[in-house]
């Protein structure tokens, strides 16, 4: 499941999304992610590219077409959030591989990849640092 | 064609305790994933094309009394809200964090393995025909913003438009309130045919 960085940014449109204030994660999450868009680039996409739907690149197709007149605020907010959603996609694909040590020692007979993340998340003092910080990085502790 | 006032619309996924399905809740996380998370059983097959068919051949029946769709209304299931411009497959930009919700719970370890289906419901203002189309394109509409700005695989979603047929129990089929979508748990997703 590799996020596509200018997917997320054909998403992003305008206006109007008002609940921010969540705590900040090591990592953005999708939902943090399309609001902090939606703050930084709202008005330019209003302004450039508006009528476009979420999904399949249109907004983001538009935007690179239009990257000279595209303001340095949302240029500068595509890029960090980008990298951080990156990140995140990152290490939650990374997760069975880099964890599968400390399951295997802490969390033997468990069924369920909740569960299991469940676990991992409750022996924090024994799982060890690679596998803890991939389970922050992919936002889930 | 008609104009249908259909400006809101909203994900249903009620838990199967939940049959009559509440009005819509204000979405978190821990709430996606408690409501759709709670497959008991396994989730029988289902056809898209059949239970699209059945819907509009079974008009005036409700969901418990179809065949194919009893089968569904019995899944994990919730109700979120996402709002679509007037007549139109846009979806409302103050939707965006719902589908950003949505999108994290479903790159959770607790639904990972899940396939999900979204059922556009329309009320029953307007031309009958147009509902279901417009249902039809703004459930897909849902699922290619997740399966491509949300990077959900496209092969864990399927969508379906019911149009006006489904009315919420004892609701009046015009009320505003009827004009949602419902996400349901399909069950584990294999990539077997």
């Amino acid at each position: 499941m590799m996020f596509n960085g200018r997917m997320l940014l054909a998403t992003v449109i305008v206006a109007g999304i008002a609940c921010v204030g969540v705590a900040r994660a090591q990592t953005i999450s999708y939902a943090d992610a399309i609001t902090k868009l939606g703050d930084d680039c709202g008005a330019d996409i209003k302004k450039l590219c508006s009528g476009l739907n979420l999904g399949n690149n249109r907004i983001a197709n538009c935007l690179q077409e239009k990257a000279a007149k595209v303001s340095p605020t949302c240029k500068a907010s595509m890029a960090s959030v980008v990298a951080s959603i990156t990140q995140r996609e990152q290490a939650q694909s990374a997760y069975s591989e880099v964890c599968r040590g400390d399951i295997a020692m802490h969390c033997k007979g468990i069924k369920g990849d909740g569960y299991i993340l469940a676990c991992l998340n409750k022996a924090t003092k024994v799982v060890s640092n690679k596998c803890s910080q991939t389970i922050v990085d992919a936002g889930w502790r | 064609m008609k104009r249908v006032l259909f400006s809101s619309f909203a994900i249903l996924a009620a838990a199967a305790f939940l049959p009559g399905l509440a009005a819509a809740q204000e979405v978190s996380q821990q709430r996606i994933v408690s409501g759709l998370g709670k497959l008991t059983a396994a989730a029988p097959l289902v056809d898209i094309e059949v239970l699209r068919q059945e819907a509009m051949n079974g008009a005036g029946k409700q969901m418990s009394g179809l065949p194919n769709w009893s089968k569904i209304a019995q899944l994990p299931q919730m109700v979120v809200e996402i709002n679509f411009v007037n007549d139109s497959v846009a979806i409302e930009p103050q939707s965006y964090r719902t589908l950003g919700l949505l999108a994290d719970a479903l790159h959770h370890p607790d639904l990972w393995a899940y396939k999900f289906l979204v059922i556009g419901h329309a009320s029953a203002t307007g031309d009958a025909k147009h509902n279901f189309e417009l249902s039809e394109q703004r459930a897909a509409a849902i699922k290619e913003a997740l399966s491509t700005t949300f990077a959900v695989e496209p092969e864990r979603l399927y969508a379906v438009g019911v149009g006006e047929y489904f009315p919420i129990d004892g609701s009046n089929a015009d009320a505003a309130n009827n004009r949602r979508v419902q996400l349901v748990n399909l069950g584990v997703f294999t990539h077997k045919p």
